[in-house]
């Protein structure tokens, strides 16, 4: 029997520990993900028997296409207005119900669960009760609309409404989340804090927010933007639930138009293009956001 | 319990050794329309041909799904014997030779089968019969009765023309605020029946150019824009529309005659739903057609004894029989002209179904191919075209966009 060092030993049983996941990530996310980088270079067509190398003249037509562009602005323009909306409006909401805990909690518990709804609830059966609450004539919000004297409007099928509407559908799902997380923040700071920034002189609740609640909710905030970005970039069911991309590509996103290049018009090579091109928004992103809000993160 | 086993053994080494039994794959897509008829599809054949077993593969959710599998399985090498796909989708699989052409089996009696010259059209290609239509449907138009007679129409003396449907939906239209008089779907198969009902093609004979920037075209996708501007049509997707139209708020929707049964479900007893055919504009009638919807059967396997256990399968399930059976079922016009003209098999449905008459009637006559454009853009320059139907909704003149399109086409296909 060989006696192994601590060392080894130690350095085995990491291995044992790790390496079982590591391998099924090379396996199951590298090698996929490196065999569709190759594709992005050939016009594949999916069941062909042969391709040919075209370089990068996928790219140049996703960056050169009138329906490239729109795929890919219509994504920055979704993404910039969920983000700030649905973070925003977590953060609000959970500091309202924190506070309420005080006085209400029963109350702040069933509101608790009432955001949450949204998020446990299958996002594709929701689109369709959407689709009903947003019909042009029979739905509740226009009916609503009239009743007010306003004019009725097409949520879903008139192009400049409709990227906004799936917008605030997509702010409606993510708040709850953000908002779970966000209370989980502030339940984790210490009462002493507030009383010292009392003794301090800063017992005002816009002072408190801003040198005690807001510094030591960094991390969160820094985990629920980057959860809340990727899940931005990512905006597909409600896309292919409720648009199909249209009218007319003006709901078009980089995820749908990759599966409709991929899936519906069997374009492999070109979707697997898009493909990249979204990995490479999605890490510019993570790492932005790490890098930035990271320097003005307090952590413990 | 020790005989019931040796029984049971028995039984199992009685049925293989029965021997000769051949197996064959089927695949079918979209399992809330077919799932009760393949399964009455296959236990009818294998009654009446007991040395042939039919495996039904699990279903794949729609036709592009199903398609998707197909091409997978093909690289895998385990493409099931014989599928059934989209009308407008077979072509993607006999661009990438996976079908088997069927012209050796039909032999030169297809018309006496019941396989008329325009249903075989819709599973031809370049001279070569590639698959056989298993169910079709076309381009119809539904009405709301009670609508019309509010506005002072009759169903009696219902407008057949095109003009004369506009006239009507304007006034459906004016009834009331959540009311609305037409619809129609901005999409490539919706403006390839308008076309065909003023006598127009999408391609030249040899599908080498676009052929719908013509007189008829034009016409057609101005329609568009006529029903919006003075019938009133909203911009709805077509889930909008198809609750719409159950619910009583839609005066007339062309849509495809495939939803019949679920609309009549839908309407219930709240208004007679009815079908009337859709109107022609073209002054020389032969030039009419609607491109068919619906599914085709095509022959995969390339093995010779299963190809002929398959054939056997596919002529039954396209023969009166198993038209009956898919006609009964699933609301689709059968693909086969001797289960309509004997009316020992379907006469008492008809009698019972005035709007299926109607329908079925309409593809019987005017049945033609539902053109797909050729090679690798080829899907995607139809969502082209339905984007070119948005733009002539909302406003663009039909005449510059439709030739617009049509350039926009040819450089896309590398037809210049």
């Amino acid at each position: 029997m060989i006696r192994l060092s601590r060392n080894v030993r130690d350095g085995l049983t990491d291995f044992w520990l790790a390496g079982p996941a590591t391998l099924a990530m090379i396996v199951f996310i590298f090698v996929p993900v490196l065999v569709v980088a190759v594709l992005s270079f050939t016009d594949y067509q999916f069941g062909a028997r042969d391709f040919v190398w075209i370089g990068l003249g996928n790219y140049s037509k996703l960056f050169g296409s009138a329906l490239g562009q729109k795929a890919i602005t219509n994504t920055l323009l979704y993404v910039a207005l969920v983000i700030p909306a649905s973070v925003g409006l977590g953060l609000f909401v959970a500091i309202g119900l924190h506070r309420m805990l005080d006085w209400a909690p029963r109350l702040s518990h069933l509101l608790r669960t009432v955001y949450f709804l949204p998020v446990a609830a299958t996002l594709v059966a929701m689109s369709v009760a959407w689709q009903m609450v947003l019909h042009p004539s029979l739905g509740v919000v226009n009916q609503f609309l009239t009743l007010l004297g306003g004019e009725p409007k097409s949520w879903l099928s008139d192009r400049g409404l409709v990227l906004y509407t799936l917008a605030v559908i997509g702010v409606w799902q993510t708040v709850g989340y953000n908002m779970i997380l966000f209370l989980a923040g502030l339940t984790s700071i210490p009462p002493e804090l507030y009383d010292a920034a009392d003794v301090d002189g800063a017992g005002g609740g816009w002072s408190r927010f801003w040198t005690v609640t807001w510094p030591l909710l960094g991390p969160t905030t820094l985990f629920v933007l980057v959860v809340t970005a990727t899940n931005a970039f990512r905006v597909f069911e409600t896309v292919a639930t409720l648009t199909k991309g249209g009218p007319a590509f003006a709901s078009d996103t980089l995820v749908y138009a990759l599966y409709r290049e991929g899936f519906v018009y069997f374009k492999a090579g070109y979707s697997s293009a898009i493909t990249m091109v979204f990995f490479a928004f999605l890490l510019v992103l993570t790492i932005a956001q790490f890098r930035i809000v990271e320097r003005r993160v307090h952590y413990k | 319990m020790k005989s019931l086993f040796f029984a049971a053994a028995l039984a199992v080494a009685a049925t293989s050794a029965s021997a000769q039994e051949t197996e064959i794959r089927v695949h079918y897509a979209i399992p809330t329309i077919w799932a009760d008829t393949q399964e009455a599809l296959a236990d009818a054949f294998m009654e009446k041909n007991p040395d042939i077993k039919v495996r039904i593969d699990g279903p794949a959710e729609n036709y592009a799904e199903g398609v998707q599998r197909l091409l997978r399985e093909s690289v895998a090498g385990t493409t099931p014997d014989v599928a059934y796909v989209g009308l407008n989708r077979w072509r993607i699989l006999e661009s990438r030779g996976m079908t088997q052409p069927l012209d050796g089996f039909l032999g030169d009696k297809a018309e006496e089968l019941g396989y008329t010259r325009a249903l075989l059209s819709l599973g031809e290609y370049k001279g070569k019969q590639h698959a056989l239509g298993t169910s079709a449907s076309t381009l119809v138009m539904y009405v709301n009765p009670d609508l019309v007679k509010r506005a002072g129409g009759s169903m009696e003396n219902f407008p057949k023309t095109f003009d004369g449907v506009i006239e009507l939906a304007a006034k459906i239209n004016a009834l009331g605020d959540n009311i609305d008089g037409i619809w129609i779907d901005r999409h490539d198969w919706r403006f390839q029946s308008l076309l065909g009902a003023h006598g127009g093609r999408p391609l030249s004979g040899d599908e080498s150019d676009i052929a719908f920037d013509s007189e008829a075209g034009i016409r057609a996708a101005g329609l568009y824009q006529r029903f919006v501007t003075e019938g009133g049509m909203k911009s709805y997707g077509d889930n909008e529309a198809r609750q719409a139209m159950p619910a009583g708020t839609l005066g007339i929707m062309f849509e495809s005659s495939s939803l019949q049964k679920r609309f009549e479900q839908g309407a219930g007893d709240a208004f007679e739903l009815t079908v009337l055919p859709t109107p022609l504009a073209a002054t020389d009638k032969n030039s009419v057609y609607f491109p068919t919807g619906g599914s085709a059967i095509v022959l995969l396997t390339d093995d010779k004894a299963r190809q002929e256990a398959a054939w056997k399968y596919m002529s039954f399930v396209t023969g009166p029989e198993g038209q009956k059976i898919i006609v009964e079922n699933t609301g689709y016009a059968p693909a086969n002209a001797l289960v309509i003209e004997d009316d020992a098999y379907l006469g008492e449905f008809y009698k019972n179904n005035r709007n299926a008459r109607v329908a079925h009637s309409q593809v019987a006559n005017y049945a033609g191919p539902w053109y797909s454009y050729p090679g690798p853009e080829g899907v995607a320059v139809t969502d082209l075209i339905a984007a070119a139907m948005v733009d002539i909704a909302e406003g663009a003149d039909p005449e510059a966009r439709v030739r617009e399109l049509a350039e926009t086409l040819r450089i896309q296909l590398g037809m210049k």
